[in-house]
């Protein structure tokens, strides 16, 4: 049975994902109760194959009992199945703040399943095909998510989603092909070791398929030039959507991009290519300040928090580019971490603006006194992300700069100091307004017509999500140690220094 | 578009009807046939799928879009996608209750003879059934023009 793990976590949601769209042919609510025992599996699953992961080491599976290099391998490490167990976790949490919020159809908790299992196969996946295969999973659930709103400002968005997450996945399959035209395989590990052999690591043709591949990857996680269908994506899409594909979509890409640097072209690789390393760094760079310097700018609090994700990813990039074991593990708590509080953030803004229809940066003015726990949790979530001692962004970004400094890689750590000022400086203004501002809204709530018409009631367990979402944002540090021991068992064959 | 224009599209033609009429079997059989021989030669339940869809387009054009969306009714379309998810889904993980791995074919080989082959071909039936409903009812949702596409994101592949 735990053998069998990596592939159930996959098929679960698929299965979950096919029930409602039958069943909303008998009733219209059958949706969510099906979404939720599916991701009740998925969560008891997911935890239990972090849990075999980190006492007994990496587990394989071959689908269909094919051997590995010609079979499509599933492997899971300390990393994946740490970002596994996150997904599961994330979406089951969303799914409470989804039962009021909506949209209530069936098909969208089909689409929500599916995309479930899009972001789990990308996680679990080591074969270069099978992610790409899973990438497009990803993709074309989360298009129609966004899709599901009900301006066409949300229809227009998913356009553009679609038409620049398209492209992306595109230069990625581009990129295996040369790949495959390189070494013959498709199997990650195998990739690993026939790269550097069957062709060097500076050819033209392994260097092209890195661009390729890495530019596709980095149009989904949305790094500065690459970034712009995110912003009116996460702005646009009904506010359950925004929690949950801010908190998922671009960390499992992210995700991706690790895997394919530490498990594909390794870090001897990145050694022997400073100029691919150093353009991956310069790209992070640019992605944090731009981002940080275009959300200051933001009127609209979904924008400015969607521009902070182009820089927040800048950091894990930057992290995983510098590759020493410890901005490495630094990266991968950022980025768990980044989950957990974007999604919250995006969470309290639904949570605000049903409760006193306040979306801009100046209508947030005073709402502290008016919504208290919602602004509580938002301001926790705020100084968390900004790093924070006690809070998970500190320590992930901590990490981060310490293994910047260890490689001695000076222009980075300038610009990663540089990027906790400019966080600050776009959150403080909003904690400044949230508490010691006049406030600029008065009316009632019935008073203010929600943009995304799916109900304004405010339930439980939507504050509850929010609520819980801040506390995770501390509690995490707790879990570090943990996860630091999980990634150092799996990780030094990766790293391989 | 305006709904006069719309109505106005469709010209009943008795030799339009009638060739469809004898082509749609065929077209169908065609379909069964590139579904089937997905196990071993080009072909499979993608191509499959969007040849059987276009058998309903075609009776579209013919009898016109809404008799073809009034005969064809939408539960059958849902679960022709929930059941080819399930098919798939159930073939798969037969074979870990059997003590294998996913998909792993000749596990049913102890019930009948040749359960590869078997096996690969529901596989891709299933697929095809995915592929076809999702063909027909993007179909049929571009056809309804954008009033109906707000409230059903049907998009699943």
């Amino acid at each position: 049975m735990i053998e069998q793990l990596p592939v159930l976590l996959v098929v679960l949601p698929i299965i979950g994902g096919a029930i409602p769209l039958a069943a909303s042919l008998v009733s219209d609510r059958a949706g969510w109760p099906v979404a939720t025992l599916t991701l009740i599996g998925q969560a008891v699953l997911a935890g239990l194959l972090a849990w075999t992961v980190s006492t007994s080491g990496t587990v394989s599976y071959a689908v269909g009992g094919f051997a590995a290099p010609y079979g499509i391998e599933l492997v899971v490490d300390g990393l994946s199945g740490a970002v596994a167990l996150l997904v599961a976790v994330v979406s089951l949490g969303v799914l409470a703040y989804a039962r009021q919020a909506g949209p209530h159809s069936g098909p969208f908790y089909g689409l929500y399943l599916l995309l479930v299992a899009g972001l789990t196969g990308m996680t679990v996946t080591g074969d270069v095909f099978n992610l790409y295969v899973f990438l497009e999973i990803t993709g074309l659930a989360a298009y129609g998510l966004v899709a599901s709103g009900r301006d066409a400002s949300a229809a227009v968005a998913a356009l553009k989603y679609l038409i620049i997450g398209t492209v992306g996945a595109s230069l990625y399959l581009l990129g295996i092909g040369y790949l495959l035209a390189a070494t013959g395989t498709l199997n990650m590990a195998d990739l690993a070791t026939k790269l550097g052999e069957m062709a060097a690591y500076d050819s033209t043709l392994v260097l092209t398929a890195f661009g390729l591949m890495v530019g596709g990857l980095t149009v989904k996680v949305a790094l500065f030039p690459l970034h712009t269908w995110q912003p009116d994506a996460y702005a646009n899409a009904p506010d359950t959507v925004s929690a949950f594909i801010s908190a998922l979509v671009s960390t499992v890409s992210a995700y991706a991009l690790a895997r394919l640097l530490f498990s594909v072209f390794t870090v001897e690789f990145l050694t022997a290519v400073p100029v691919a390393r150093w353009a991956l760094v310069g790209l992070a760079c640019v992605s944090i300040i731009a981002g940080s310097a275009l959300a200051v700018s933001q009127d609209s609090v979904q924008r400015m928090l969607a521009y902070s994700s182009v820089s927040q990813f800048g950091l894990v990039v930057a992290g995983f580019a510098i590759a020493t074991p410890l901005a490495v593990v630094g990266a991968t708590v950022h980025l768990l971490g980044h989950a957990v509080m974007k999604g919250g953030l995006f969470a309290a803004t639904g949570v605000i603006e049903r409760e006193t229809g306040a979306t801009t940066v100046n209508g947030y003015a005073g709402m502290g006194s008016r919504v208290p726990l919602p602004a509580f949790s938002f301001a926790v979530l705020s100084l968390a992300m900004v790093g924070v001692p006690p809070a998970v962004g500190f320590v992930g970004k901590w990490y981060i700069v310490l293994g910047a400094v260890n490689a001695e890689n000076w222009p980075v750590v300038a610009v990663l100091l540089a990027s906790t000022l400019l966080t600050l400086a776009y959150f403080a203004r909003l904690v400044e307004r949230l508490y010691f501002a006049e406030a600029t809204i008065h009316s009632e709530p019935d008073e203010v017509p929600v943009t995304d018409g799916s109900g304004q009631a405010v339930s439980f367990g939507m504050i509850a999500v929010v609520v819980i979402a801040a506390a995770l944002a501390v509690a995490l540090t707790a879990a570090v140690p943990e996860l630091q021991a999980m990634l150092e068992d799996t990780l030094p064959p990766l790293l391989n220094q | 578009m305006s709904s006069d224009e719309r109505t106005g599209l469709y010209v009943e033609s008795t030799i339009i009807m009638t060739t469809v009429r004898v082509v749609a079997p065929f077209v169908l059989t065609f379909a069964l046939f590139v579904m089937f021989h997905g196990a071993d030669s080009p072909g499979g339940g993608f191509q499959g799928g969007v040849i059987a869809g276009s058998v309903v387009m075609m009776l579209a054009f013919a009898y016109g879009i809404d008799a073809a969306r009034e005969w064809l009714d939408v539960r059958v379309v849902a679960s022709l996608a929930s059941g080819g998810v399930l098919t798939f889904a159930a073939i798969g993980l037969g074979t870990i209750l059997l003590g294998g791995n996913f998909l792993e074919y000749h596990l049913y080989e102890q019930f009948i003879s040749h359960a590869i082959a078997y096996g690969i071909e529901l596989v891709e039936l299933g697929i095809g059934g995915i592929v076809a409903s999702v063909a027909i009812g993007l179909f049929f949702l571009l056809a309804a023009g954008f009033g109906h596409a707000v409230d059903a994101p049907e998009d699943e592949s």
